[in-house]
């Protein structure tokens, strides 16, 4: 049996809520606590106090333990416990116990979890009276400028193991990165020594000096905590190559291991070369948004920052880099997480890690405290440690110094207000990955296609592109890396082909798909300013999602029969401001003109995942399932109601509804509608994304004038699968047969009902909208032509027929080859 | 008028003590709401109304059962320190007595020192501290100057050294306990503690016939 604890305390409710606390960090473990808290009050009830034979007891029922540590917090509480022990029957007992100092909430925490780790009495006292360290170390002083390694505690720490690296590029930044997180997560006081080289030690909460240990491939490196658990989570972490991509491991055949040891099963495969083209992956590239393309490779270029050495106060400054940091961690986990579960996402990970960096950022405050400007001292500071990385002797970590650079400048960038990085000429753009600012900010007249690392089908850069009619390849992994720029590229947005300086053959044949799809959309085109009515007569509404005036021109020209969907995020993006009413009026007046035909206008549609500077949302593990949409627009109202009133301005001189994103509850729409200016009236919908909402639409009825469905965000409610994430994209299908069953019901509700999702525009989904009996489809301007031109093949029996099979298949895929048969 | 004290006599200075603690009880408070958390008096009381009912509860049977009676209900029933210091002093006492009926004036001294001691070993105080133990460290001295005295001259002495003692903790800054949070501002306050010392003795000495009751 490990330790047990007694808690001691003058009230009864504080010890059993502390207890409480420290068990939510148990994992698994079990330890026994006892509680001793308050007096009895002759009535059975508990008066603030403590009493020293309760005491005694609660260190009795702990007797059969190893060891008892008993936590105390004010007074007489260790009075009564040193009584307690007095008293004890045993008296051998007493050997066994000891009353900490610890403070009692963080001590209770931290031995609670030692304990539950099998550490022994002295070490379970030694971390509870340690257990402010974590607080005291985040409310220190920032680290002085030139960093020695952090002073270590005065008592060394007890116990110590040793791993060999196995990864091939050593404790580079990313396997550092996961090292630093393990230890923090750890909360303990971890040290690491390169045997090898003798560097060291240093502590393993800083990603900075880890890497100045210089741990290669091979190198024997001491790992030194106070607890057995701390050395072998980051023994345990080291035999796992800490999370490293298998593919990147070399067959692990170094001479430096001591002979003898066993060869690790699992750690071979191809070695990882970054110079390499087309290693092999797991996932290959994928097309999501069609079109063929021939060009050359482009990249994302910023102009050269300026450091501007002006500085204002102390705090001033310091206001600044901190808030810039905020945003550079916005932007990076914005990246980070739609490269999730790709090997991409390792550099971003490093990249998170060395913005939290203790030194990075306590040399950069000092500075800023020194009097310098915000930019100066981030720029220096980022230097200095990029300096330190490039004298290291290994070849590897010296490059990641370039990791030191792209966060050095990713942060200055905020700081500075510099535009964000742009095409330098016409081309076919390859990233890692797109945010939708990025993607919104993009001009297109040089963007001819766009290749990303990262990235899904479903993502809001592929819908974007789809809706500008951009040839899009996700998934393509190093290759985005690895291209020169300006060589050839070739790729098809269709199939997911993506050739780099492709041969005469493939040339050709990528033009002749190129002519064929402009001939193509010529005739769709010719055909498009009519309505599209299906074989058996029925009139369907083909209508464009817009995101921009640009956007409404182009629709119109494309035969648009209405715009089915407005996104008015364009509107919010990307400025550090909400637009006033004026500006807002002005600019869907302009959309509606443009269009020149009925208008849906979406009211602010933004969340988590795409955070306004100006709109305060907290911090969100799951935004997708959190403060977003008409969530948010509702913690808002002065916002909304800004809103609101410019959309009925402009409803004044054209065709306009409105309607309303994550919608769960009738009453959400009753609070929208009384936002609305008073007298105005106006058509207000809902957007159905929220599976519940479409299960029970009757009860929504008399509260909205019509609903639209989006199918991107139903179906990824519907199916538990998150749109940006490649690793469940196959899931995510608008023609699983549940999300087809929720689209009936939305309909039979009786509402006005469009459709402005995907599905709207896929060649299988049209037939089966029509067959659940949608009537009016939003899609892509680019895509109205052919969705057109696909209504006019249909007949809506047949269609009807087909949807009912489908409603009874069990995946996407079956209802995909039920179409395809059809 | 012998010149030890019997278990009836002992009895009665415990009996004293609770009906004096009973009588300050709002004093006390008061002087622990200056600086400490205004529950000594009331804690005290409380204690030592337990007391009284266990001693009628199961009468004790020799000044040793007396005071460990009284220590250990101490102990449980007053929440504050105060519980395991008296606690400590009484159970002290009971310890020194063993086997000692009736209890002489050099008895209670050397009783009182062990009590004392209990007191400083489980409350860490020095003198000057600001604690009871600056009203009692003069006392087992006064007993002991007091010689030949009767119990009741020498506890009369001793509960002036008692109170002389607490009187003088008023300028003291407080340097344990709850007070001693207060810093600079437990200065110009009387310890609870201390008094409650004073009242103890003079709950002694009038036991013992030897001086006015408490003031």
């Amino acid at each position: 049996m490990s330790v047990a604890i007694v808690v001691v305390s003058h009230s009864e409710p504080l010890a059993r809520a502390a207890v409480a606390l420290a068990g939510e960090m148990l994992q698994g473990g079990e330890v026994r606590v006892e509680v001793a808290a308050g007096l009895d009050d002759g009535s059975g009830g508990f008066e603030v106090g403590t009493d020293a034979m309760r005491i005694k007891e609660a260190v009795e029922a702990c007797a059969a333990a190893d060891g008892v540590l008993v936590l105390v917090d004010l007074g007489s509480a260790v009075m009564s416990a040193e009584m307690a022990l007095d008293f004890l029957d045993d008296p051998t007992l007493r050997d066994r116990v000891t009353i900490s100092p610890a403070p009692l909430v963080e001590g209770l925490v931290v031995a609670t979890v030692a304990a539950a780790g099998g550490a022994t009495l002295a070490e379970v006292a030694a971390e509870a009276l340690d257990a402010t360290a974590a607080k005291a170390a985040h409310l220190a002083d920032p680290p002085e400028m030139h960093a020695d390694p952090p002073a270590m505690q005065a008592d060394p720490p007890a116990v110590s193991g040793r791993f060999t690296v196995r990864n091939p590029h050593g404790l580079h930044a990313r396997p550092a990165a996961r090292l630093v997180q393990e230890v923090r997560c750890l909360g303990a006081d971890v040290e690491l020594v390169n045997l090898t080289t003798g560097a060291g030690p240093e502590p393993g909460s800083s990603m900075i000096r880890v890497a100045v240990l210089g741990a290669a491939q091979g190198h024997e490196v001491e790992v030194r905590a106070r607890t057995q658990e701390a050395v072998d989570a980051v023994l345990a972490l080291a035999e796992r190559g800490f999370d490293e991509s298998i593919e990147s491991f070399e067959p692990f055949e170094t001479p430096p291991r001591p002979s003898g040891a066993p060869q690790e099963p699992g750690a071979a495969g191809a070695p990882r070369e970054p110079e390499a083209s087309g290693a092999p992956r797991a996932d290959a590239p994928r097309g999501a948004s069609p079109g063929v393309v021939v060009g050359p490779v482009r990249r994302l270029v910023s102009a050269p920052l300026e450091v501007d050495d002006a500085a204002g106060s102390v705090e001033d400054e310091a206001g600044r880099l901190d808030a810039a940091l905020a945003d550079a961690r916005g932007e990076i986990e914005a990246t980070h997480r739609a490269l999730r579960h790709t090997a991409e996402a390792e550099i971003f990970e490093a990249h998170l890690a060395l913005l939290d960096d203790d030194t990075l950022r306590g040399r950069a405050r000092a500075l800023v405290a020194a009097g310098r400007s915000a930019p100066r001292a981030w720029a220096d500071a980022v230097a200095e440690v990029h300096d330190e990385w490039a004298a290291l002797d290994d070849p590897y970590l010296r490059e990641r110094a370039a990791d030191v650079d792209a966060v050095g400048q990713q942060v200055l960038r905020a700081l500075t207000g510099a535009a964000p990085p742009a095409m330098p000429a016409p081309g076919v753009l390859l990233a890692d990955d797109l945010t939708p600012a990025d993607t919104s900010a993009l001009d297109l007249a040089l963007v001819q296609g766009v290749v990303l690392a990262g990235g899904s089908a479903t993502s809001h850069a592929a819908i974007l592109a789809r809706a500008r009619d951009v040839p899009l390849v996700v998934g393509a992994g190093d290759l985005v890396r690895a291209a020169p720029d300006g060589v050839t590229v070739a790729l098809d947005g269709g199939t997911g082909e993506v050739h780099v300086d492709p041969s005469d053959a493939v040339l050709e044949d990528f033009e002749r798909r190129a002519a064929a799809e402009r001939e193509q959309r010529r005739t769709a085109l010719d055909a498009t300013q009519a309505p599209a009515v299906t074989t058996d007569g029925a009139t369907v509404v083909v209508g464009a999602n817009l995101g921009s005036v640009a956007d409404a021109e182009l629709a119109r020209a494309s035969g648009a029969d209405k715009a089915g969907l407005v996104r008015t995020e364009f509107l919010f993006l990307g400025r550090d401001d909400a637009p006033d009413e004026d500006e807002q009026a002005a600019t869907y007046a302009a959309v509606a003109a443009a269009l020149d035909r009925r208008v849906t206008l979406r009211t602010l549609d933004v969340g988590g995942d795409k955070p306004l500077p100006y709109v305060a949302a907290p911090a969100e593990d799951n935004p997708f399932l959190g403060v977003r949409g008409v969530r948010l627009s509702l913690r808002h109202p002065d916002l909304l109601r800004t809103q609101l009133a410019a959309m009925v301005r402009a409803a004044a001189g054209a065709e306009v509804e409105v309607m309303v994103p994550m919608v769960t509850d009738p009453a959400e729409m009753d609070a929208v509608r009384a936002l609305l200016p008073e007298g105005a009236s106006l058509r207000l919908g809902m957007m159905v994304e929220v599976p519940s909402a479409a299960l029970k639409l009757p009860a929504f009825v008399g509260h909205v004038d019509f609903v639209s469905i989006g199918t991107n965000d139903l179906t990824q409610y519907a199916v538990a699968a998150e749109r940006g994430n490649p690793g469940v994209a196959e899931l995510g299908d608008p023609l699983d047969p549940g999300v087809l069953q929720l689209v009936e019901r939305v309909v039979a509700s009786g509402l006005p009902t469009g459709v402005c999702g995907e599905a709207a525009a896929d060649p299988a989904g049209v037939p089966l909208l029509l067959g659940l009996g949608v009537r009016e489809l939003s899609v892509a301007p680019p895509a109205v032509p052919r969705v057109k031109a696909l209504v006019r093949t249909l007949d809506t029996a047949a269609c009807a027929e087909l949807a009912r099979e489908a409603m009874r298949l069990p995946d996407a895929a079956t209802v995909r080859r039920l179409v395809e048969g059809a | 008028m012998t010149d030890a004290l019997s278990l009836e006599q002992l009895r009665a200075w415990v009996d004293g003590f609770a009906a004096s603690v009973k009588e300050h009880r709002e004093e006390l408070t008061e002087l622990d709401a200056a600086i400490g958390d205004a529950d000594h008096g009331s804690n005290m009381d409380r204690g030592l109304r337990a007391v009284g009912e266990a001693l009628e509860t199961k009468p004790p049977a020799d000044p040793a059962a007396l005071f460990t009676t009284v220590g250990m209900t101490l102990v449980s029933k007053v929440g504050g320190a105060s519980g395991p210091l008296f606690g400590t002093f009484f159970m002290r006492l009971g310890q020194a007595l063993k086997g000692v009926d009736p209890v002489d004036v050099a008895a209670l001294a050397t009783a009182l020192e062990a009590g004392t001691e209990g007191v400083v070993a489980r409350g860490k105080a020095e003198a000057g501290d600001k604690t009871m133990y600056d009203a009692l460290a003069p006392v087992v001295a006064a007993l002991r100057e007091a010689g030949g005295s009767s119990p009741g001259e020498a506890l009369a002495a001793a509960a002036a050294a008692a109170r002389a003692g607490a009187e003088a903790t008023v300028p003291l800054q407080a340097r344990k306990g709850r007070a001693s949070y207060l810093g600079e501002r437990s200065i110009g306050h009387q310890d609870p503690g201390a008094t409650s010392v004073a009242l103890l003795l003079e709950a002694a000495a009038a036991a013992a016939g030897g001086g006015a009751p408490a003031t």
